[in-house]
């Protein structure tokens, strides 16, 4: 009776316990690391409030993956290090696959294909020399550009590509296929009379992938599980459609 | 199905036959489950690999279907644009789309949507100088749209096609299945009327010659006989009916010897006087029903005391013994003899009148008084008997021996070594009375 009576006392606790359970499992948060000048996948809308494909692509995997997550405003040439030290679990930005990246960083599933667009005035051929180069700081264009000893102007953000060229400090543009699609929807961008021509090196395109904190390696597992599933069930395409004109993975 | 009958399971107990049958049984069924358990696996994997690999590449084929239509839609809005502008941006989005490693990394798409690009960027350029350039150009434009649409048609085809294997597989695996299903439940039959014959031929034909054996068993037939049963149990119960049957025998046998006991005299194995009065009863009732002449007798040995006295006891009972054998020889079958008392002998003498009776008395007389009986010791030894006889066709049995009593007194009074008959009148008288 006795050993009866503590048995009850024990499920009864247990019962107790977990709604404590559940909270703290409801307290889960993701520290995620986002750009806000980078549309069309990272932007503040009308009311001020971050939108774009990474971001919404980064809410559906939260959702998926029931936790809550709470968006750190950065910019590129921070965030790999940010991350890589542990003061964001996530990098909820397109980056593509390079050395030095990985040495810091766990590489989530690719969740979109990428390339990389040559825009520049007429005649301006990349490896030519006499000219600079717009890229964004800390992108995969600008290691490009500095590998091959290129002159380069370094913007933040890639909302900023086309400043240097209408200020007339470069002359030519390395830019992703996402902000290159954003650009060519601004008249001032187009009457600048660039040409643009994709540039097929491996190292300019391909997958693109969020980047896990190397702190946090139990979450690649649950970011790629909630990458499929979402890829599966239409959220993706969903988002796909809000953001660009055709279908980016 | 004898199993003996079968060469290689002679000398095999039915019993472990049976165990036999259950080991293969259970061997052979496990088989089958374990197919059908590996069958089921294969049906998982199928669909395992129809959700895991299949279906995402689906989705994919869907993408760059979706992906070619944007770019027969871009192409449109090159042709239809009104302004330069829009038409540059529809031009964009099909130098990505075309570029894009969705399109590239499958081959036809690839070429056409790099045909498509090369056409409209011709287009374009041509555009510059010749204003009817897009008026020119529409209608193989068209053409190219029309193939674009069908790429669009076949990409999403082969998409839903890669499901097909997957299915297919599934498929097969689930036909095989249902033959494997039907093949065990054919199994199961099949050892299940194996089973049942076994059961019929071991177990239920034995227990009904068992209950045939049983219900006839009786010490006047022999004892039955049975095929060795190729069941141990089953033969046992067998050798137990035949030791049943050995004991009943020797039952009935005890019983007879009992019998013997209780009715006959131990000495002269004559009838003792109990048995002798039950059946003489009978018998007078018997003859009275019928009307039939019968008579009965009261005979007592002559001075035996005397014998007793001079000879010893042993000697008066070999002389019985003698007596009694002499009585068997001189009386007929159908004669009944008993010992009354110490020397005293009651006869019954069926379909006999009082003067037949008369004359095997008497024959009985003379025997005795000139039979020389030989005693052990070598001496012999003669005894006469007194007879009385008496009619016993109406009356009772006791009053009959009474009056025969009385006739026997009256022989002995006359001198001994005599029969005398009880007069008939007396009885008569007797009846007058009543």
């Amino acid at each position: 009776m006795v050993f009866l009576t503590r048995l009850f006392f024990a499920f009864l606790l247990s019962a107790m316990a977990l709604p404590g359970v559940g909270r703290a499992a409801g307290e889960r948060v993701l520290r995620v690391a986002v750009l806000e000048n980078s549309p069309p996948m990272a932007y503040r809308d009308a009311k001020g409030g971050l939108t774009g494909f990474s971001i919404a692509i980064m809410g559906l995997l939260c959702e998926e993956m029931r936790v809550s997550c709470e968006y750190h405003v950065t910019t590129l040439d921070d965030i790999v290090d940010a991350v890589a030290a542990g003061e964001y679990d996530v990098a909820a930005v397109s980056l593509l696959d390079t050395p030095e990246r990985r040495a810091k960083l766990l590489f989530a599933k690719p969740y979109f294909r990428s390339l990389s667009l040559w825009f520049a005035k007429p005649g301006l051929q990349p490896g030519q020399s006499g000219f600079r180069i717009a890229v964004v700081h800390g992108s995969a264009q600008e290691r490009f550009v500095r590998a091959r000893g290129w002159d380069l102007v370094g913007v933040r953000t890639n909302g900023e590509l086309a400043e240097p060229i209408r200020a007339g400090l470069a002359q030519a543009a390395i830019i992703p296929m996402s902000s290159a699609l954003n650009l060519m929807k601004m008249p001032e961008f187009r009457d600048l009379g660039l040409v643009s021509t994709v540039m097929h090196e491996s190292e300019l395109g391909g997958d693109a992938s969020f980047g896990i904190s190397p702190a946090r390696p139990e979450l690649k597992e649950q970011i790629d599980a909630a990458l499929e599933r979402i890829k599966r069930n239409g959220a993706y395409d969903r988002v796909n459609s809000k953001f660009l004109p055709f279908r980016i993975n | 199905m004898n199993l003996s009958a079968i060469p290689g399971f002679h000398g095999i107990r039915a019993g472990r036959a049976f165990a036999l049958l259950a080991a293969c049984f259970v061997l052979t069924f496990g088989a089958m489950v374990t197919l059908l358990v590996l069958d089921q696996q294969r049906v998982l994997e199928a669909t395992g690999h129809l959700q895991e690999q299949t279906v995402p590449e689906i989705i994919r084929y869907q993408r760059l279907a979706r992906n070619l239509e944007q770019l027969r839609q871009e192409g449109e809005r090159v042709f239809s644009a009104h302004t330069p502008q829009s038409r540059q941006q529809a031009m964009f989005v099909v130098m990505l789309v075309a570029s894009h490693p969705s399109v590239l990394e499958h081959p036809e798409s690839a070429a056409l949507a790099r045909e498509t690009e090369r056409f409209l960027n011709d287009v374009m350029y041509r555009s510059a100088t010749d204003s009817k350039a897009f008026v020119t150009y529409h209608e193989e434009w068209q053409r190219l749209a029309a193939r674009l649409s069908v790429q669009v048609d076949d990409v999403s085809i082969q998409g839903i096609n890669l499901a097909n294997g997957d299915l297919n597989e599934v498929a097969a695996t689930m036909g095989l299945a249902r033959y494997k299903v039907a093949a065990a439940l054919g199994l199961v039959g099949l050892f299940l009327l194996l089973f049942l014959v076994l059961l019929r031929k071991h177990l239920i034909e034995p227990l009904q010659r068992i209950d045939r054996a049983l219900s006839t068993l009786s010490v006047e037939q022999p004892s039955p006989t049975f095929q060795p049963s190729a069941m141990r149990e089953i033969h046992a119960v067998e050798e137990a009916i035949g030791e049943l049957h050995a004991s009943l025998v020797q039952n009935e046998k005890a019983r007879v010897a009992l019998e013997e006991l209780a009715n006959n005299d131990g000495l002269t194995r004559l009838t003792n006087r109990r048995h002798f009065m039950l059946l003489a009863d009978a018998e007078l009732l018997r003859a009275q029903r019928y009307e039939r002449p019968v008579t009965v007798g009261m005979a007592d040995l002559d001075h035996f005391k005397n014998l007793n006295d001079g000879y010893g006891h042993a000697a008066g009972d070999i002389v019985l013994c003698a007596l009694a054998q002499l009585m068997r020889d001189t009386f007929r079958q159908s004669d009944m003899i008993g010992r009354y008392g110490g020397e005293e002998f009651a006869f019954l003498f069926p379909e006999t009148s009082l003067v037949e009776a008369h004359v095997l008395a008497e024959r009985l007389r003379v025997r005795a008084a000139g039979y020389n009986i030989e005693l052990p010791d070598g001496r012999t030894v003669r005894v006469s008997m007194s007879i009385g006889l008496a009619d016993a066709s109406t009356g009772s049995l006791e009053m009959a021996l009474n009056r025969a009593d009385d006739a026997l007194y009256e022989a002995k009074r006359q001198g001994r070594n005599r029969v005398v008959q009880a007069p008939v009148g007396e009885q008569r008288l007797l009846a007058d009375d009543l």
